[in-house]
Order: C-alpha cells, then structure tokens, then sequence
C-alpha cells in the first residue's frame, strides 16, 4: 500500500509539472503582451511599462518560467497581474464556494442516483426502472443552463423560497450558506444522479445474473445482505463515474456559478481568461489538477476497500 | 479593456471649465428635518479591480471607491468638474499651475487628519500608480502650500488634468495606509462608509456608515451593500428577487422596467464602428485608405440606424461622429454628410481607382463577431473582399492595430478635450499612429483646441476640428451604445460618459 501511495504521489507531481509547463508557455505564447489588457483604456505608453516593470514580463520568458516554477514549489503561486494580491490567498478564499457546490452536488447525485439505481436494478421492468430511463433521457437532453434558470424563475423569483443569486458563508449562517447553495447543487446534479441512477441499474442486473447471486440466493440469506454482495460488485463503476464527474463538475461549475453569481473558480476563471491574468490562469490550473490527482488517489483507493480484486499490488 | 469592448461591458460632456467653482446638493430629509436612510443593495457587473486607488479601474469600479475614499473632485453628468475634498481652484493665467483650497474638517477613517501634507502624499502616490498615473502625465510636482492649500505644478498646459481627476483618479488615501502598502487589502480613506468586516471578497461588500462625514446627508443610503455579478441574467434575476435595487441594466432589464416600476437611466458609452489605424495608407494593404474617397466611401456604406435597430436592439445612437452625441464638440448637422447610400460608395470607390474594390485582412474576436456578417456583406457588395484573422478577445488589443482597419468599440470621453487627446491627436493602443501631421489642416486646428481659451472658444474650435476629421472620414463611426441601470422606483442615477457604472454621488433617492 505504501509504495502504491508513493507511486501514486510522484506520479502525481510530474503530471502537475507536466501540465503546469506547458500551461505556463501556451498563456505565455497566446498572450504576448498581457499589459494592453490589464490596462484597458489606461493603456498608454508609459503605463504601459511601468505595469510591465511591476509584473515582471519585460524580463524573458525563461527567466519568468524559472522564478514561477520555483514559486511553487515553495507554494507561492505568485501574485495577481490584475491587482496584485497573491493568487492563492485569492483562489483561497473563491475554492470553498465552489467545493460547496460541487460537493452538494455529487452527494445529491450519490445518494439519489444510488436509491433510484438500486430501485431499479432490482426491479427491472417495473415501472421505477421505467421512470429511471424516461428520466435519464428527458434529463440528459435539458441543458444544464436552462435547468438553472427554470429554477432560479419558479423557486428564487416566485416563490421566494431560495435567494436569486449571491452565497452566503457557512461561519454567517449555515441555514442561509445551505439556501445558497441549494439550486445550484441541483442544477448540478440532475443530470448526475440519472447517469448514476441508469449506470447502477445496469451494474446491478449484470451481477444479478451471476452465478456468486444464485449461490448466496440458494444459501438463503436474506434479502439485505444479498444487496449489500449486490452494491459491493456493482458499484465500483458508478463509483468512477462519480469520481469522473466531481472533476467535471468543477469545471461545469463555471456556469452555474455564473448563473447565481458565486462567487466561486468560475468567474475568477472567466475575469482572469479576459483580463489576460496569467499567474491566476496558472494558480487555478496548479490547484484543479491538484484536485484531480487527489479524487483519483482516493478513488483507487476506495475501489481497493470495497472490491479486495481492484487492489495494486 | 472593460471599458473598452463589449461583452465586458460594452456612456453628456460639457465644456471643460478651468475655473473656481463650488457646489452642493440637497439630500432627502424626513418630516422631523433629518436624513432618512433608505437601503442600498447594487448589482455591479464586475469586481472592485484594487482597493488601492492607484491600481484601481475607472470603468465599474467606482461605486466601490466612493464608498470609502472622498476624492479632491468629482463630477458631474455633464463631465463638468465638481468640488470634493478641495472646496475651490483656480487655474494660472499660463494654465501650469493649478491652485486647490481643501476641505479643513475631514478625517481619515484611521483617525489621520486630511490636509495639504496628505493630499500631496497621496497625489504622489496616485502619479507613480501603474492606472492612476495617465491622469498625471504632464504634472511636474505637487506642492503643500499651506496646511489646506495645494498646488499642482504642470509640465505644460493639460486641460483634462480636472476631468480625470473628477473621474475618479483623485481619491486621497491616509498616508500611514500609503507607507504601509496595505490600501489593496485594507482601504483607509475619509469616505462616506468604511468597508464592513462582513464584506465577502468577490461576493458581496458591506459598508457601514460614517455619521459624522462631512456630506453624510449626500449618501442616504444604509444599509450599502454592493454585489459584483458579471452576468446580466443573474443581475436581473436578483432585481426581480428583491436582493437588489439597483443594477448595471441590459435591454431585457429595459423591456421589464414599466411592468415592475423601474426606473431606467441611460448614458452614452462607447462608439461602434471602423477605426482606420492605417488612413495614411503606408502600407501595402492599407493603401486604398490612403485615399480619402475609399474612407468616405466606407462611410456612405454602412447604415448606422439600421445597425442600431439590429445589433443593437434599438438601444443607442446612430451617428458618424466620436464625440457623445448632444455634448460639447459634438455636431449634430455632421450626421447628414454620410447617408446610406451604396451606391454614392461604389462611385467614390471608382474615382478613387479601385472600381473593382480591394482585398483587405480585418482582425476578429468574438466580441466582435455580431458586425462580421455585415461587413461581409457590405463590403462584398463594394467588390472588397475581406479575409477575417480570428484572434482571442485577449489577443484583439494588440494585434487590431497592425491591421489597415478593424471593428472598434471604443470607450468616450465626457470631456471634448479629452475627446480630441485619445480620440484624435494623441497615440493610443487603438491609434498608435493619429498620422494628424499629413493633414496640415487637421494639425492646425488641433494646435488651435490646445491653445484656445477654456469655454466658448474652446467648444467652437473643437467642433471645427470634429467637422474636418469627419470630412476627412477619419473613422468610420456607425453608432454610439449606451450604458444603461435600473433601479427601483425611490432611486434615480445619474450615468456619466467616461464611467461604465456611476459613483455613489451620481445616485439620488426620489422617492
């Protein structure tokens, strides 16, 4: 287990290296003179050097690439070109939002796509399993935006029931944190808990009909615990798809938090991509790919608890 | 770049008085002869860009801003600068030394007195700011004549010095704040408010009142709370919810407003149209602009009111002009000299040699995308064809002006002078090369603008150069967009050319 976790770590560095270098020289390359932008209708001449001698981009871009990439390393992402406060104080403080959400959002789709999967895989045919794959094909072919907005229109509008827009702090109030982050989650989520829902439901029928089933059915155990052997091999693909989509949902949560004014990675993702913000482009890169090294690392290793036969040796 | 192009954000002058002047306004008061406080809740369409002033945007960061700074002037809705922190100027008769009475009863939110010291620290400050430097371009020094007295000493003549200032590029800072770098995290100025320790960065800020400020009956509004949201969906959404009373407004917001009883108030912003970075035609490409029949023929092209009635669905005006239309320098009998009219192009075209039109490559960014169909056409009707390089909105800035001609939206100036510096004569990301001195006439009258007497004589030489540079089809202008906010019915605000979204002292309860 410990020389899987070091693989696991190191190999992890070396994509994060990998993926922030070439990050690093594709905004580089793509954006050559970032102060036009920083400056916007300030640009002149003049201003246009003094921001350039502030920021560091009258020096060659090697020599930039070397004090950045040793920044990290030390877990300085460095400061933003826009104003001029250090990235990951800034990142700090929007990532909760968005983890928020996003977390909301996949514990809605494990807990609700889970039942309806298990509901259905164990009753194929009835009308549950019915109800699962009209709901994957409806909810698949809404878009995610326009789900949003249907929501925020009746519940926020409306009823009242949720606020329109705007997060509030859990440390303020955590019932006004959970009304915040309530419609964003489920916009999120809907479309989750059906491709859980459906892929559980598909896992659970194929093991049905194994031969292990029929055995444990012909031992006599009763109900629970044939569903709990049931879930064991069943799940470990829904489980991926989950892992998968919490990644894709940090990233579709641009949208979303667009849509209720979040404010999360999304729009800092979007203020930066316009203003030309390198070092915020490259911080928030550093810290998804982060993410994605550690829900992958957790994701082996839960598979490895629930099924002994996934396991590295 | 917010202030510049759509998508971002995609704003009445006044002639520039370099004269003393006060003035004052009446806040609401209740029956018993008090203030009354009405709750403020903003939707501003982007983030405060520093806390620190001299790092600061003009474009939407001023509601922010005039929040916890109090500037040396401010401005009104005709660009005409207003008195703040400095009471009175005036102006030396060889315009290079302007001289400010200050304010003697205001302190800083730290407890620092405001006086002549702090003022010049903080205008030093200001002049050294990678943003807040272009309004200092041409000041020499700054000096602390006596405890509420300053001057400012000027390299030559600069007649948009008190605009810009006005603008929001005078905001005084307490000098411990300066010295200590803190002012981006932790602003400490004399302003209305101070920023609430609840504020969440990027979220929502909160402001808590300061009783005792010396204009406190200007800013009725507690409590203050001002949300960034940079999408007008969710702004509209948030009005339409009650969390707020005041937005950066779109036309589906305008479409709305009579049903809910908003108020709706709009400002002239930005022009649209051709900039011709290349009109002398010194390059192989750029020739055919070279000739001022193929710009005039680009301009009976384009039909500016039909633009608006699509793009720009109905909102703003059509004119051919870059001066805010209906303020100081603009003309309005100039937008009779280019009607549509294709076929008066085809001949322009013709006499200028190039019946059978040209080939040109025009930069293209998505912001921009909304006109390429137009210009598609329009320009294949004329035999030009036109090759559209894609480029990221990012990139746009810096590579629109290596091309003959490209799709501009660019910000405007309240101020005619100021109109004439970036618009015309001076170098600018989008004009790095005015060319003026290859229009002997052109040149002439702008030396005129420079030298004229502030006022009338000013204006009147102002719109002579307007007519020449329009004659001359300097740009291809086909209509000016506008910046519009809607509030609910006890709020009414007063937009200003040059700022995406208005400072606290440009809104007033009505109600």
């Amino acid at each position: 287990m410990l020389t899987f976790t070091l693989k696991r770590l190191v190999s992890g560095v070396i994509l994060l290296v990998v993926v922030a270098t070439a990050t690093f020289f594709l905004a580089h390359a793509a954006i050559p003179d970032p102060t036009l932008g920083l400056l916007g209708s300030a640009a002149t001449p003049e201003a246009q050097q003094a921001l350039a001698a502030k920021i560091g981009t009258d020096r060659p871009v090697i020599v930039q690439f070397g004090d950045w990439i040793a920044g990290l390393f030390r877990g300085d992402l460095g400061d933003s070109w826009k104003n001029f406060q250090p990235v990951g104080a800034q990142i700090a403080l929007k990532l909760p939002v968005t983890l928020s959400v996003v977390t909301a959002a996949v514990l809605l789709s494990a807990v609700l796509g889970g039942l309806l999967g298990v509901l259905a895989g164990l009753r194929p045919g009835t009308w549950i399993d019915k109800l699962v794959k009209a709901g994957a094909v409806i909810l698949f072919a809404l878009p995610g935006f326009w789900v949003a907005l249907l929501l925020v229109m009746t519940f926020a509008v409306q009823l009242k029931w949720f606020p329109a827009v705007g997060y509030v702090q859990p440390q303020e109030s955590v019932g006004g944190w959970l009304q915040s982050i309530t419609l964003p989650a489920i916009s999120l989520a809907l479309g989750a808990v059906v491709m859980i829902a459906e892929q559980l439901r598909n896992a659970i029928i194929r093991a049905d009909g194994l031969d292990y089933m029929r055995t444990l059915r012909s031992r006599g155990l009763p109900q629970w615990r044939i569903v709990v052997h049931l879930l064991r091999n069943s799940a470990p693909p829904s489980l991926t798809i989950l892992a998968l989509m919490f990644v894709g949902l940090l990233s579709g949560a641009i949208i979303v938090e667009q849509i209720f004014a979040l404010p999360g990675i999304g729009p800092l993702t979007q203020a930066s991509s316009q203003n030309g913000d390198i070092p915020m482009l490259l911080g928030i890169t550093v810290v998804t790919v982060v993410f994605v090294v550690i829900i992958n690392f957790l994701l082996d290793i839960l598979l490895g608890w629930i099924n002994p036969k996934a396991r590295v040796k | 770049m917010k202030k510049a192009l759509p998508g971002v954000a995609l704003a009445a002058a006044a002639a520039f008085a370099l004269t003393a002047c006060t003035s004052g306004t009446d806040a609401p008061s209740d029956g018993d002869g008090g203030t009354s406080v009405h709750p403020l809740s903003i939707g501003n369409f982007l983030d405060v860009t520093s806390w620190d002033p001299s790092l600061a945007d003009i474009g939407f960061d001023g509601p922010y801003l005039s929040a916890v700074y109090d500037p040396l002037l401010t401005i009104d809705g005709d660009g005409q600068p207003q008195p703040g922190l400095a009471t009175d100027w005036e102006v030396s008769d060889d315009f290079t030394t302007i001289t400010m009475n200050l304010r003697t009863d205001t302190e800083f939110s730290n407890g620092e007195a405001f006086n002549a010291e702090a003022a010049v620290k903080s205008l030093d400050y200001l002049k050294a700011g990678v943003r807040s430097q272009e309004a200092y371009q041409k000041v020499e020094s700054f000096e602390a004549v006596d405890e509420d007295t300053i001057a400012i000493h000027l390299t030559q003549r600069d007649d948009t010095i008190l605009y810009f200032m006005g603008l929001g590029r005078s905001y005084m800072m307490a000098p411990s704040a300066i010295d200590d770098g803190s002012l981006a995290t932790a602003p400490v100025g004399s302003g209305p408010y101070t920023l609430g320790a609840s504020s969440v960065p990027g979220a929502e800020y909160h402001f808590d009142k300061v009783a005792d400020h010396w204009a406190a009956e200007d800013f009725p509004f507690d409590p203050l709370t001002i949300s960034p949201l940079s999408d007008a969906t969710a702004m509209l959404n948030g009005m339409e919810g009650g969390q707020f009373n005041l937005i950066y407004g779109d036309k589906t917001a305008m479409d709305l407003a009579p049903d809910n009883d908003w108020n709706v108030a709009s400002g002239l912003s930005m022009w649209v149209g051709l900039q011709f970075s290349d009109r002398l035609g010194a390059t192989e490409m750029g020739k055919p602009l070279g000739d001022v029949r193929v710009r005039q023929a680009l301009n009976y092209a384009f039909n500016g009111q039909e633009l608006v009635d699509t793009i720009g669905q109905g909102v703003g005006v059509a004119t051919n002009q870059v001066f805010p239309a209906d303020t100081p320098g603009y003309v309005k009998s100039l937008n009779d000299m280019y009607p549509a009219n294709i076929e008066k192009a085809k001949q322009l075209l013709a006499e200028a040699g190039y019946a059978d039109g040209f080939d040109v490559t025009m930069p293209m960014a998505p912001p921009f995308q909304p006109w390429q169909a137009i210009i598609e056409q329009t320009f294949g009707e004329l035999g030009i064809g036109v090759t559209f390089k894609e480029t990221d909105f990012m990139q746009y800035m810096s590579v629109a002006p290596e091309y003959p001609m490209f799709v501009a939206v660019i910000a405007m100036d309240g101020n005619p002078v100021a109109t004439v510096e970036r618009q015309i004569a001076k170098p600018q990301w989008y004009n790095p090369n005015p060319g003026v001195e290859a229009f002997p006439e052109i040149q002439a009258q702008i030396d005129t603008v420079f030298s004229a007497e502030p006022g009338d004589e000013q204006i009147a030489a102002i719109e002579k150069l307007n007519e020449l540079v329009t004659e001359q089809a300097f740009f291809s202008v086909w209509s000016q967009s506008t910046n519009t906010y809607i509030s609910t019915s006890e709020f009414e605000v007063t937009p200003v050319i040059g700022m995406m979204f208005p400072t606290l002292r440009q809104i007033e309860v009505v109600g």
